[in-house]
């Protein structure tokens, strides 16, 4: 019961990490400079600006950006099909495709932070943020699931 | 009687806006140089398209705060620009009949960067705002953002569903055949089953006496 409750928990709040490294716009940040994923925040005259990436980004952010999305849309599935199979999984099997689900959503999340990490901002002075570092931990956190599903087994009484 | 009153004059108002044109061009248009492009024009009229109806087009470089104008058509005859920048190169494809006014810019250069200005007016129908669209001139046309992002997104989502689509056909299919042997074999099981029970009798107990 427990196990159960903590694997959802810990699940969850995967997913919100996730979502907010995604969402939030702070995978590189300067003193002045808050980017990326989707805009860029600039501090002018201690007033932060919100400004659209420019008209031709990056072939690479892009792929960022559509791998990021991916892995949040793979681990809410993996969400929704754990629960499902909690229901319909013959008793003593695997939760296979929930496994699977979840690792194809830790390859997103890898694929996504080594992408920017090799191509973008290559030379430029400057630290990364915080969406940055939670990419990565979600990245941690979406493979222990991935094994937790693919070795647990539903209880057989 | 004022609320008679004040409700006929705004069903005047009303009317009145109604009866405005209203003008669709595009917003922006992205291009080649040495491409040729078409700026369309079309209008919306509660009034029937009367023969009396004009198209005109001007041009604002870049930059500058002048526009001059470089087409019209007006009484069944287009008018073209034979003295400006776009001379020789405009042609005039739209079909007034059908409410369009488009035009062809041939062999485009960085020059022609800037806002063109479709005006277009139906008598009795002339209240309208006339509409412009932005043209933009590439040496190589960009890459619209997120067009990779949608990509890369819907191939991986359809190649997701294309793996479950098939995984659960297979199962279907599988079954399906599965149990269409079993229909067939079924009864020569079962004939096959009685006769091997009646075949397979126990081993009769044979007691050897003790020597």
């Amino acid at each position: 019961m427990f196990v159960l409750a903590g694997i959802i928990v810990l699940h969850i709040s995967t997913i919100i990490l996730l979502l907010v490294a995604t969402i939030d716009n702070a995978w590189w940040v300067t003193e002045t400079v808050s980017t990326d994923l989707w805009g860029t925040w600039r501090l002018k005259s201690s007033e932060w600006h919100y400004h659209n990436l420019e008209t031709s980004p990056d072939e690479f952010l892009q792929s960022v950006q559509a791998s990021a999305v991916l892995a949040c849309i793979f681990s809410i599935l993996g969400l929704f099909v754990f629960v499902a199979q909690l229901f319909t999984l013959p008793k003593g099997q695997r939760f296979m495709f929930t496994g699977i689900l979840q690792l194809i959503s830790c390859l997103c999340v890898m694929i996504a932070a080594s992408v920017y990490t090799a191509e973008l901002h290559t030379g430029a002075s400057g630290g990364y943020g915080h969406s940055y570092i939670l990419a990565w931990i979600s990245f941690v956190l979406t493979f222990l699931l991935a094994l937790t599903y693919l070795i647990l087994r539903k209880k057989s009484e | 009687m004022l609320a008679v009153l004040v409700s006929l004059v705004s069903l005047g108002i009303v009317a009145q806006q109604c009866q405005a044109i209203v003008i669709y061009t595009g917003w922006e248009r992205h291009a080649l140089v040495g491409s040729d492009i078409r700026l369309s024009c079309s209008f919306f009229s509660w009034r029937w398209t009367s023969e009396d109806v004009t198209f005109s087009w001007t041009y604002r470089p870049d930059g500058s705060r002048d526009s001059i104008s470089i087409f019209h058509y007006t009484g069944g005859e287009a008018y073209l620009d034979n003295k400006g920048p776009f001379k020789d190169r405009l042609e005039f494809v739209g079909n007034p009949g059908r409410r369009d006014g488009s035009i062809l810019i041939k062999n485009l250069e960085f020059t022609d960067n800037g806002t063109f200005t479709c005006d277009a007016k139906n008598p009795p129908d002339i209240v309208g705002r006339p509409s412009s669209v932005r043209l933009l001139v590439f040496e190589k046309v960009p890459i619209q953002a997120g067009v990779i992002t949608g990509a890369i997104i819907g191939v991986v989502l359809g190649l997701l569903v294309l793996i479950v689509v098939i995984y659960y056909l297979m199962r279907f299919l599988v079954a399906r055949r599965v149990f269409s042997l079993n229909v067939s074999k079924h009864g020569k099981k079962k004939k096959e089953g009685s006769q091997q029970r009646q075949l397979w009798t126990p081993p009769p107990l044979t007691c050897y006496p003790l020597p």
